[in-house]
C-alpha cells in the first residue's frame, strides 16, 4: 500500500462529489469585512419551545411506567409477555458484572428458545431446577432430564 | 489602575472547534458554519470560493454544533449547546436576514457529575430526537413531535460511566445510539441501545462489540445504504454493523477529526494528531461492505474539524494552527501530497505566552505571542495599524508635492512621477527596466514649484504652477494650451480632475476651468471674502471624470464651503469652530456614502456625511490623528477606495460596515503620499518622508495586523531583551520516531528578522518553564534567566529543576550560572536587584553573589512556604502577589531588614488560577480555570488582623476564555491629548487566540457605561435567547454570582453598529444625545 501511494490514493480521489460550487478555476475569497451580527430583535423562542427537563426521578418514573404497563397488560396479555422478555434481557445485562452467574442467567432468560445443545451444556442441578419450575419430575439421568425438558417445551 | 474595569476584545477568538456544511441561509444556499468557541461564522459556498456572510457572537462557549433538518423544512436548522448547559435551535430568516430562535432551553441537572470527555450532543438522522450526554451516567433526550417541534426533555440512565463517544445509527426503525465506552478495566467496547421514547428508557440494541482497540476514541456513523458504524482506533479501524465486521490495521496515529466526503458514506477524510490527512474508503458491492482501505493524502494543520465542502475543496478547522481551505488533487505533487493549501485563516490560539514590545520604537506596543502547538507552533507579531512594505527608495530632500501621471488616457499604468520642490519640478519616468530615471516633459514648466498635476482627457496632462495652468499632450509632451493667472495675482492652491481645474489666487479669487481637447477654458470666476486655504473637486458622482461639487476651505472665518460646478454657486457653508485653519479638504465616497473630510492644521480631522444632491453636511465628527497639519489623498487598494492622511502620525481612513475607521500607518512622519500603479509596482504608494522618497505596497486595510513566524516547534515562553535586541523563547520539539519524545530548548532570536541566532538544548526530561530578562544589583549586565523542571515519567510532581542564567555575547547564549532547585521553577521575577523564583510550593529569593574567582552565583536568601503550587508570581516594590494552583491569590511582603518573606493577606476562595497581574498597589487581577476574571483588594485599613489578612473580592466577571497571561501595555499609540491616552490597560491572551484589553476607568465613566450596558442589554438580545447577564456572571463549580465592577466592552461598543432607531431608543433611556454617546464609545474603541 505504501510502496505505491500515488496510484493508490488517486484511484480513490476520483468522482469527488460536486454540487456546483467551487467550480471557478480562479479561487478568490472574501474574508475581510465579515459583518458582525448585532441582534436587536426579540430572540425568545415561540410559545412552548422553551424546553425544560422532566424533573421526575428516573426510578420513580420507571416504576410509574411499569405500573401503567402492568395495568394495561392485565387487559391485554399478549403485550406483557413481549415486554417481560425485554426486561429479562435487561436483567441479565445488569447481572453480567458477576462473571460466574453470567452463563446461567443468560440461559435462564432465553430458556424458551433453548435447543438440545443448550441443555447439554447445563449442569444436572440446573436441569433439575428447570424441571421443578415446570412442575415436572426431577429424577433420572441427565439425558432423561433433557428429553423430559424438550418434550415439555415442544408441547408448550 | 482601579477596580472599575472595562474588558474588550482586540482580537476575536480564532480557534476553530466545530464546523458543518448544510443549507442554512436558504434551500439553495450551501453554507459552511464554523464555531470559534464563542462565535459562529456563516460562510456561503460560491463558484469562486468561500464568501463570508456573518460573524455571530454567542453568549456561551459552544460545546456542540449540528445542522439538521426536521421533516417538512426546506432548509437546515442549527442546533447549538453551550458549555453552561444551555441550548438553542436557530433558523435563518432570509427575508429579514435575521437569526430566529426556534427553540431554546436549559439542559442542566441539579445533580450529576460533568463528563470528563467533554459534552456530546447528537441529533437522530431521522430527526426523532436530540441526544445529549452531559453528565456521567445520564443520557438526555429532547424528543421532536411530528411537526418538528421539541418536547419536554428527559433523562435516561446510561449504564456506561466512562463514555468516549456516542452517535446515532442510520437506517434504524427506532432511534438507536451506539456508545463507545471504557470499562473499569480500561478495556473499550461498543454497545447499541434503542431509545424507547414512550417508555423513556433504553432497550438493548441490535448488536454490540467487545474488546476494541485500546485507543478507540471516535465513532463515525455510516449513512444508508451501508449503515453501521466505523470505530476509529489508534492502531485499527473497524467497521461494525449488525451483520458485518471488517477491520484494517493503520499506522499508529490518533485521529482528531473526520469529515464525510460522499453522501452515501463510502469515503471519509481523517485528520490525525500530527496533521496528516488520510482518506478512508469503505469498499462495497451494492449494500454489502467488502472491506476498508486507507490512504494518506498529505499534510495540513492539525485538524480539530474537517468539512468536505464541494468539488474537492475541504475546510480544515484547527485549534493548534491556522485553519485552512484545501483542495484534493487527483495527482500528487512533487512531494507526493494530494493536498493543496489554497487559503489560510489566521489562528492565534492557543496563546501560551506573549510579550509587549515596541520594536520600531514608535511609542506603540506590539504583541508577540507564542501561538499554536506541536508542529504548528509559531510566533505571531500583532500590531495595530497598517504597514508599508518598502520596495524601493531614493534620497530626495524637500519634496513639496508628488503626482503620478500616465502616458496616455487609456494606459492602465502610471509612467511619470512629478516631484515638486520649492523652486523646481523634476520629472521621473519608468524606463523599460522598470527603474525610475529622470526625464522631461517639454510642455511642463520645470523651473518653478508645481502646485498640482493631473491626467486629463484626450491624452493630456495638466500642470498648475503659481503663475499659470498648462495643458500638455501626454504623447508629444508639448504644450497645447496655457491659462495665465491675472497679473498681480498668483495661484495659491489648485486642484484638478480629468476634465476640470479649480484654483484660487490671492485676494480670494476662485477660478474654474474646464479641459477640452487641446483647450483650457475659463468657465467661471468667483470672488470670496477671504483667502482660500484648500480645495477639492474629487469626483464622487457617477461620472468618474467630473465633479458637480467643489469643496473649499477658508482662512479667517475658518469654514469649509461647498460650491456647485460649473456655476460656482455657494451651496453650504460650515463653520469649523476654533482658530485652526483647514489645511486639506477631500470629497470621497465609502461603501456608497459620500463624505467630506476636512483636516486641520493641528492634526484634527473633521468628517461630515455629505448629501451630494443638495450639498447638506450632517453627522459631524472630530477625531485627533496627530499634532501636525494633515494632507488628505485617496488611494485604491484591492478595488476599494481609502484615504491616506499624511502627517506626523500617518493614518489610513477606511470604512467597514458603513462606519469610518482610522488605522495608523506604521511610518514615522509622512509629508506627502501619492498612489502609484505600474507594471513593476502594482497598487503601490509613493511616500515622501524625512528626505526620502519610498515606493511600497500597503498591507491589507484592517485594524490588527498579524505577522506569522512559523517555528515548527512549540514555543511556550517568550521574553524580549531591549539591550541586546533579542527575544528568547523556551520551546519544545516533538520528535517523531519509534518512541515519541520531546526535546526542550532555549532559543535566542533576532528581534527584527526573527531568525534563530543561538540555541541552548536542555537536558533529557528537562522542561523550560519560564524565562525573563533581568539584571542584578552591583552588576551592569543584563541576563536571561530560565527556570526549568525535570519532568520524570515516574514522578507526579517534579522534584528537581534548575535556574539558568545566560548572557548574550556576540549573539550567542552563554551560560553564566546555574542553580539547582528542589522542584519546578514555575515563575521568575526580577525583584529588588535579586531573583524571585516560584518553586513548587515555595517562593524563594536568590541574590546574585560575586565569588572570589570573579564569577557570579545565585545564592538562596530567604523563602516562603505554604502554597499548593505557586504558579504565577508578580511583584511590585516589596510586594509579591502569588497565584496558586488552587488557592487563589495571596499577597506576600519582603522585609529587607529581616531578610524574610511573610504572608500579608490572601483570598480564601478556592480559585484554580491561570494568571495573575497587579493592577495597582492595592488591586490584583486574576484569571481562573473556569474562564472567569476577578479582582481582589488589599484591605490595609482593616481594623483587625483578620480583616487585614483577607483579600477582598471586589470584581467578578465571566470572560468565557481561558487566560494564560496578563501583561501591562497597550496595542495602540497613546496620543497625549486624548482622554483615552490617560487610561491604563492590561492585555491578556487566551487559549482560543483572543487578545483582549482590560482598561481601568475613572469611577464617573464606569457608572455612565454601566448604565449604558444595562440599557444595551434591553436592545441587543442574545442570539438564541441566551442572556447576557447570565453569560457574564462569575461561574465556577462552587458558585455563580452576578458580574460586578467589570463591563463588557464588546457589548457596549456594538452600539456603533446599531440602527439609528435603536440608538435613539438607548439615547432616550440614557438621556444623552446619540452623538455624545457615539463619541464617548468611539473614544473607547481607540483603546484597542
Amino acid at each position: 500500500m505504501d510502496s505505491n501511494p500515488s496510484s493508490g490514493a488517486s484511484q480513490f480521489l476520483t468522482n469527488l462529489p460536486s454540487r456546483g460550487t467551487f467550480s471557478s478555476t480562479i479561487y478568490s475569497s472574501n474574508q475581510s469585512g465579515m459583518r458582525v451580527y448585532v441582534c436587536d430583535h426579540d430572540t425568545s423562542p415561540p410559545e412552548g419551545q422553551h424546553i425544560k427537563t422532566n424533573q421526575q426521578n428516573i426510578l420513580i418514573r420507571s416504576l410509574t411506567l411499569k405500573k401503567q404497563k402492568a395495568d394495561s397488560s392485565s387487559k391485554d396479555g399478549s403485550d406483557s409477555s413481549r415486554k417481560r422478555t425485554a426486561e429479562k434481557v435487561l436483567d441479565s445485562r445488569a447481572s453480567a458484572k458477576k462473571p460466574n452467574s453470567q452463563s446461567n442467567s443468560r440461559q435462564e432468560g432465553s430458556s424458551g428458545q433453548s435447543s438440545n445443545r443448550d441443555f447439554q451444556s447445563l449442569t444436572v442441578e440446573r436441569l433439575r431446577a428447570l424441571l421443578r419450575a415446570k412442575g415436572l419430575s426431577a429424577k433420572g439421568k441427565k439425558d432423561e432430564l433433557i428429553t423430559r425438558l424438550r418434550d415439555a417445551d415442544g408441547s408448550a | 489602575m482601579s477596580i472599575w474595569n472595562y474588558v474588550v476584545t482586540a482580537h476575536k477568538p480564532t480557534n476553530v472547534t466545530h464546523s458543518c456544511v448544510g443549507n442554512f441561509t436558504g434551500p439553495q444556499d450551501l453554507n459552511l458554519i464554523v464555531a470559534k468557541c464563542t462565535r459562529i461564522e456563516i460562510h456561503m459556498l460560491s463558484a469562486n470560493g468561500l464568501q463570508s456572510v456573518l460573524d455571530v457572537p454567542l453568549y456561551g462557549r459552544i460545546a456542540t454544533l449540528e445542522l439538521f433538518r426536521p421533516h417538512g423544512e426546506a432548509q437546515d436548522l442549527l442546533f447549538i449547546a453551550t458549555e453552561r448547559y444551555k441550548f438553542c435551535v436557530l433558523q435563518w430568516n432570509s427575508e429579514t436576514s435575521e437569526l430566529v430562535t426556534r427553540a431554546m432551553g436549559d439542559v442542566s441537572d441539579r445533580i450529576g457529575r460533568p463528563t470528563d470527555n467533554g459534552q456530546i450532543g447528537i441529533i437522530d438522522p431521522d430527526c426523532r430526537l436530540i441526544g445529549l450526554h452531559l453528565y456521567d451516567g445520564l443520557f438526555k433526550v429532547i424528543p421532536f413531535d411530528n411537526k418538528g417541534q421539541l418536547k419536554e426533555a428527559f433523562n435516561i440512565r446510561l449504564e456506561e460511566l466512562q463514555v468516549l463517544d456516542i452517535k446515532f445509527l442510520y437506517g434504524c426503525p427506532k432511534p438507536t445510539i451506539v456508545v463507545l465506552y471504557q470499562d473499569n478495566k480500561d478495556a473499550r467496547h461498543v454497545k447499541t441501545y434503542e431509545v424507547a421514547l414512550k417508555d423513556k428508557d433504553f432497550v438493548e440494541g441490535p448488536w454490540s462489540q467487545n474488546n476494541l482497540d485500546n485507543g478507540a476514541d471516535l465513532l463515525i456513523p455510516v449513512p444508508p445504504p451501508l449503515c453501521g458504524v466505523l470505530i476509529i482506533g489508534e492502531e485499527t479501524i473497524v467497521y461494525c454493523s449488525a451483520n458485518a465486521f471488517k477491520a484494517i490495521p493503520i499506522r499508529p496515529s490518533i485521529t482528531k477529526a473526520y469529515g464525510r466526503v460522499d453522501p452515501d458514506g463510502s469515503r471519509y477524510l481523517l485528520g490525525d494528531h500530527t496533521g496528516l490527512l488520510s482518506l478512508l474508503v469503505i469498499t462495497h458491492e451494492k449494500e454489502k461492505v467488502t472491506g476498508l482501505k486507507i490512504e494518506t493524502l498529505g499534510e495540513t494543520s492539525i485538524a480539530s474539524t474537517i468539512s468536505y465542502l464541494d468539488n474537492a475543496f475541504v475546510y480544515i478547522g484547527s485549534s493548534y494552527g491556522d485553519s485552512q481551505l484545501i483542495k484534493l488533487n487527483l495527482q500528487p505533487d512533487a512531494k507526493g501530497s494530494y493536498v493543496e493549501v489554497l487559503d489560510r485563516f489566521v489562528n492565534l490560539g492557543p496563546i501560551v505566552d506573549f510579550c509587549v514590545v515596541d520594536l520600531e520604537r514608535q511609542g506603540q506596543g506590539q504583541v508577540v505571542t507564542c501561538s499554536g502547538a506541536y508542529k504548528d507552533g509559531s510566533l505571531r507579531v500583532i500590531r495595530n495599524g497598517i504597514g508599508i512594505n518598502e520596495q524601493a527608495s531614493v534620497e530626495l530632500q524637500g519634496i513639496r508635492g508628488m503626482w503620478f501621471l500616465r502616458s496616455s488616457t487609456d494606459d492602465p499604468f502610471d509612467t511619470f512621477l512629478v516631484v515638486s520642490f520649492i523652486s523646481e519640478t523634476r520629472i521621473l519616468a519608468m524606463n523599460l527596466e522598470d527603474e525610475l530615471e529622470e526625464t522631461e516633459i517639454e510642455g511642463f514648466c520645470s523651473q518653478v514649484q508645481t502646485l498640482f498635476c493631473h491626467d486629463a482627457v484626450h491624452n493630456q496632462l495638466v500642470q498648475v504652477t503659481s503663475s499659470s495652468v498648462r495643458l500638455v499632450s501626454s504623447t508629444t509632451r508639448e504644450l497645447l494650451n496655457e491659462w495665465h493667472a491675472p497679473s498681480g495675482f498668483s495661484v495659491n492652491v489648485a486642484t484638478a480632475n480629468a476634465t476640470q481645474v479649480l484654483l484660487a489666487t490671492g485676494g480670494g479669487h476662485l477660478v474654474y476651468l474646464e479641459i477640452g481637447d487641446g483647450i483650457l477654458q475659463e468657465v467661471k470666476h468667483a470672488q470670496l471674502e477671504y483667502e482660500v486655504s484648500c480645495l477639492d473637486i474629487n469626483p464622487i458622482g457617477e461620472n468618474p471624470n467630473q465633479s458637480h461639487l467643489a469643496a473649499v476651505g477658508m482662512w479667517t472665518d475658518i469654514s469649509v464651503r461647498l460650491f456647485s460646478l460649473p456655476d460656482l454657486n455657494l451651496i453650504t457653508k460650515e463653520h469649523l469652530g476654533g482658530e485652526i485653519i483647514p489645511r486639506s479638504v477631500l470629497l470621497c465616497e465609502f461603501e456608497g456614502i459620500s463624505y467630506l473630510l476636512c483636516a486641520l492644521g493641528d492634526g484634527h480631522l473633521l468628517n461630515f456625511v455629505l448629501n451630494t444632491s443638495n450639498g447638506e453636511l450632517t453627522d459631524r465628527k472630530k477625531v485627533s490623528l496627530g499634532t501636525q497639519p494633515i494632507t488628505l489623498r485617496t488611494f485604491a487598494s484591492k478595488n476599494t477606495t481609502h484615504v491616506f492622511a499624511a502627517s506626523d502620525r500617518p493614518t489610513v481612513i477606511y470604512s467597514s460596515n458603513k462606519k469610518l475607521l482610522y488605522s495608523n500607518v506604521n511610518l514615522k512622519e509622512v509629508s506627502h503620499m501619492c498612489p502609484f500603479n505600474s507594471a513593476a509596482f502594482p497598487d503601490s504608494l509613493a511616500i515622501a518622508k524625512e528626505g526620502e522618497l519610498t515606493i511600497g505596497t500597503i498591507d491589507d486595510i484592517q485594524k490588527l495586523h498579524i505577522r506569522s513566524i512559523p517555528l515548527g516547534e512549540h514555543a511556550r515562553r517568550i521574553c524580549h531583551q531591549e539591550q541586546t535586541r533579542t527575544f528568547a523563547i523556551c520551546s519544545l520539539k516533538y520528535i517523531q520516531s519509534a518512541e515519541e519524545s520531546e526535546m526542550h530548548f532555549v532559543r535566542l532570536l533576532d528581534d527584527q528578522t526573527f531568525d534563530f541566532i543561538s540555541v541552548y538544548p536542555l537536558d533529557t526530561y528537562e522542561y523550560g518553564c519560564f524565562i525573563i530578562s533581568c539584571s542584578f544589583s552591583d552588576d551592569n549586565n543584563v541576563y536571561y534567566c530560565v527556570g526549568t523542571a525535570y519532568v520524570l515519567p515516574e514522578e507526579n510532581e517534579p522534584t528537581k529543576g534548575r535556574i539558568l542564567v545566560f548572557s548574550v555575547e556576540e549573539g550567542k547564549l552563554q551560560l553564566i550560572a546555574e542553580k539547582e532547585t528542589k522542584g519546578a521553577v514555575y515563575c521568575l521575577n526580577a525583584f529588588n536587584g535579586k531573583l524571585l523564583a516560584a518553586i513548587n510550593q515555595k517562593i524563594q529569593l536568590y541574590k546574585w553573589v560575586l565569588r572570589d574567582d570573579g564569577t557570579h552565583e545565585l545564592q538562596s536568601e530567604c523563602g516562603h512556604h505554604g502554597h499548593i503550587l505557586a504558579l504565577y508570581v508578580q511583584t511590585r516594590g516589596d510586594f509579591i502577589v502569588v497565584g496558586d494552583l488552587m488557592k487563589s491569590i495571596s499577597l506576600l511582603l519582603y522585609k529587607h531588614e529581616e531578610g524574610a518573606i511573610e504572608e500579608r493577606a490572601r483570598d480564601y476562595n478556592a480559585n484554580w488560577m491561570s494568571a495573575v497581574e497587579i493592577l495597582d498597589d492595592d488591586i490584583y487581577l486574576g484569571g481562573e480555570n473556569s474562564f472567569n476574571l476577578f479582582t481582589v483588594r488589599k484591605n490595609s485599613e482593616g481594623a483587625t488582623d483578620e480583616e487585614r489578612g483577607r483579600l477582598e473580592v471586589v470584581g467578578e466577571y465571566h470572560l468565557g476564555e481561558f487566560v494564560n497571561r496578563f501583561r501591562h501595555g497597550s496595542l495602540v499609540m497613546r496620543l497625549p491629548d486624548s482622554e483615552v491616552g490617560q487610561i491604563r490597560t492590561v492585555i491578556f491572551g487566551t487559549i482560543n487566540g483572543v487578545i483582549g484589553v482590560i482598561a481601568s476607568l475613572p469611577h464617573e465613566q464606569y457608572v455612565f457605561l454601566e448604565k449604558l450596558q444595562t440599557n444595551m442589554r434591553k436592545v441587543i438580545k442574545g442570539i438564541g435567547g441566551l442572556s447576557h447577564e447570565q453569560w457574564r456572571s462569575f461561574n465556577n463549580e462552587k458558585k455563580t454570582v452576578e458580574a460586578r465592577n467589570f463591563l463588557d466592552g464588546d457589548l457596549i461598543e456594538s452600539f456603533l453598529d446599531l440602527k439609528r432607531s435603536k440608538m435613539d431608543e438607548i439615547s432616550k433611556a440614557m438621556e444623552v444625545s446619540v452623538e455624545e454617546l457615539a463619541k464617548r464609545i468611539e473614544e473607547l474603541t481607540r483603546l484597542h
